[in-house]
């Protein structure tokens, strides 16, 4: 049986009148990704800071929370010690070139300095950053940025790797880098928790994913589970004012219909079908594509901003 | 599994450490445009002392000469400044705009452990502080060898007040202009009042016991007596002053700090 690393039981947590989590459970297994997926103020950030402290859970539930086998309300210091935390916002201390800002953090670990420069460097290697060595921090780009506080939470080596939308605004390649970087990780047997608004990083890293939605947990499972057990394989595309005037086909009887906005989709299991409906519209004009974890996401938390957007 | 009793994480004193040591290596980056303001300032005050004002103040103060009572008045007022300052903005800054605290507190140090790490580098600031004017009033022949080497200590104390107060204000300022209000109408009195530039015996009666209660007389006084090694048995009265203000304000300074690095 798999080790777990994080167990999380019906914890809540109330900001005044809002209930940023509710009644959340859920467990991490060593060495896998745990993605939560959700839109904006939907717990997750709150969620996982209550995993290492920065966050108090709501005292009166009945909730536990356990990571490494420790409760972060008495033993918060043993979490961090074995865990590293990538913030969503750049907190980098700008006065320092890219070598003391780790260089500073080793302390907090009380890192022997022989190990700490060795470690330095080979984690600058390891994130392509070793050019970068002697550079001011507002010289970096965003992306370098975040492979250094990516660099940062890893210099003792954690068993917990901790990233809150770690490449949101990032270009097309650096995130894939990161994405690499996290399998190679993973690989070398950490453990990896990550937030994200992005279907196919969720898609491509994480083995499981629980979708929150208002801090409550909607669905969770595999990538593949959730696309397969929460939505049709297929999607057309169109707009809303082509829909109008196909609507009354007999085609349209074997497909799920979704509207939001000026598009309608049409959602089916059989290609053929969609194929056949799509015969009936303008060229140029639809879009036939495989299902996506998007199309799960938006039908579990809605199509429309909800007021903590 | 990891459950074990062997402890993890690094001992109370090496955390403590590392944050101070973050805020001496940021200090340290622009070391040139930070260290000289503490020598220049008081050369600055001296000169205008010495070549202006000085000439019309021919009366002795507390048995000294005019620029010694204020040089040695310096010396504790450079340390509040200092800590006043590095805790109130500065704090404020790394709190909500670089948000340096949550970085910091993803690694092995609690809230607790970052606040009086914090409060030991305003001391830090002001042992300093004290230091630099220390060395300009030896060099101008105004206090001696080797009592002012005291003064810094002072500093620190002095350091580790404002520290600690300015912490506690911060915890409940909401924009960085309210700031203003402290330092205007606290801090600024008080470097008036306080016994730098006339004895507090001057003062009207009725605001003498207010000036007792201010933290930056019972330094002013301790720091005078260690320059002129004058140990009257009063001073006792400041020192518990010092000590008890420094305990108790710190303690209300990271009870309500605390709610705000960790919510």
């Amino acid at each position: 049986m798999s080790t777990k690393v994080i167990t999380v039981r019906d914890v809540s947590k109330t900001f005044g009148r809002v209930h940023a989590v509710c009644d959340l459970s859920f467990e991490v297994e060593e060495a896998t990704c745990f993605g939560f997926l959700g839109p904006n103020g939907a717990g997750k950030t709150t969620m996982m800071k209550m995993l290492y402290a920065k966050c108090r859970r709501d005292e009166n539930c009945d909730g536990t929370i356990s990571v490494f086998g420790f409760d972060p309300r008495a033993h918060q210091l043993e979490i961090k010690y074995l865990s590293g935390v990538v913030p969503q916002d750049n907190n980098l201390d700008e006065e320092l070139n890219v070598v003391q800002n780790l260089t500073i953090y080793s302390k907090f670990y009380d890192m022997p300095s022989v190990r700490t420069n060795k470690r330095i460097d080979s984690l600058l290697d390891f994130l392509e950053l070793a050019d970068k060595r002697e550079s001011k921090i507002r010289e970096l780009s965003g992306g370098m940025k975040r492979r250094l506080l990516i660099a940062r939470a890893l210099i003792n080596n954690p068993r917990l790797l901790i990233l809150d939308e770690p490449t949101t605004g990032l270009d097309p390649q650096v995130r894939r880098l990161i994405w690499d970087k996290l399998g190679q990780l993973k690989k070398d047997g950490t453990t990896i928790l990550l937030t994200t608004h992005y279907m196919e990083e969720a898609f491509q890293i994480c083995d499981k994913l629980l979708i929150m939605h208002k801090g409550r947990k909607i669905m969770q499972g595999t990538p593949r589970n959730l696309l397969s057990e929460n939505t049709e394989a297929y999607v057309l595309e169109l707009p809303r004012i082509e829909y109008i005037k196909i609507r009354d086909s007999y085609l349209l009887n074997h497909t799920r219909l979704e509207e939001s906005g000026e598009t309608a989709r049409l959602f089916s299991d059989d290609m053929d079908t969609l194929k056949a409906v799509s015969d009936l519209l303008k060229v140029g004009c639809f879009h036939l594509r495989q299902s996506n974890l998007e199309d799960v996401f938006l039908k579990a938390t809605g199509r429309r901003l909800n007021d903590r957007q | 599994m990891t459950g074990s009793n062997t402890k993890l994480y690094p001992p109370l004193h090496k955390r403590l450490y590392s944050v101070w040591y973050r805020h001496v290596r940021v200090y340290a980056k622009y070391l040139l445009s930070n260290a000289l303001p503490p020598f220049l300032e008081p050369l600055i005050f001296l000169a205008a002392i010495g070549l202006g004002l000085g000439k019309y103040i021919t009366k002795s103060m507390e048995g000294m000469r005019y620029i010694e009572y204020l040089g040695t008045g310096l010396l504790a007022t450079t340390a509040m400044f200092t800590a006043a300052y590095e805790c109130s903005f500065g704090t404020f800054i790394r709190l909500e705009r670089q948000k340096v605290y949550n970085g910091m507190l993803a690694a092995p140090i609690t809230a607790n452990n970052l606040i009086i790490g914090e409060i030991i580098w305003a001391g830090t600031k002001g042992f300093f502080y004290a230091f630099s004017v220390a060395v300009v009033l030896v060099a101008f022949g105004i206090v001696h060898l080797p009592y002012c080497l005291g003064a810094p200590l002072v500093g620190f104390a002095t350091g580790v007040m404002f520290g600690a107060l300015s912490l506690l204000v911060t915890s409940f300022v909401k924009t960085i202009n309210h700031f203003s209000f402290y330092f205007t109408g606290f801090i600024s009195p008080m470097f008036f009042f306080s016994g730098v530039f006339f004895p507090v015996s001057s003062l009207p009666r009725f605001l003498q016991p207010v000036v007792e209660l201010m933290p930056l007389t019972h330094s002013v006084r301790l720091v005078r007596a260690v320059c002129t090694n004058n140990y009257r048995p009063q001073l006792a009265a400041d020192l518990l002053y010092v000590v008890v203000f420094m305990v108790v304000v710190s303690f209300f300074a990271a009870k309500r700090l605390r709610t705000r690095l960790v919510n």
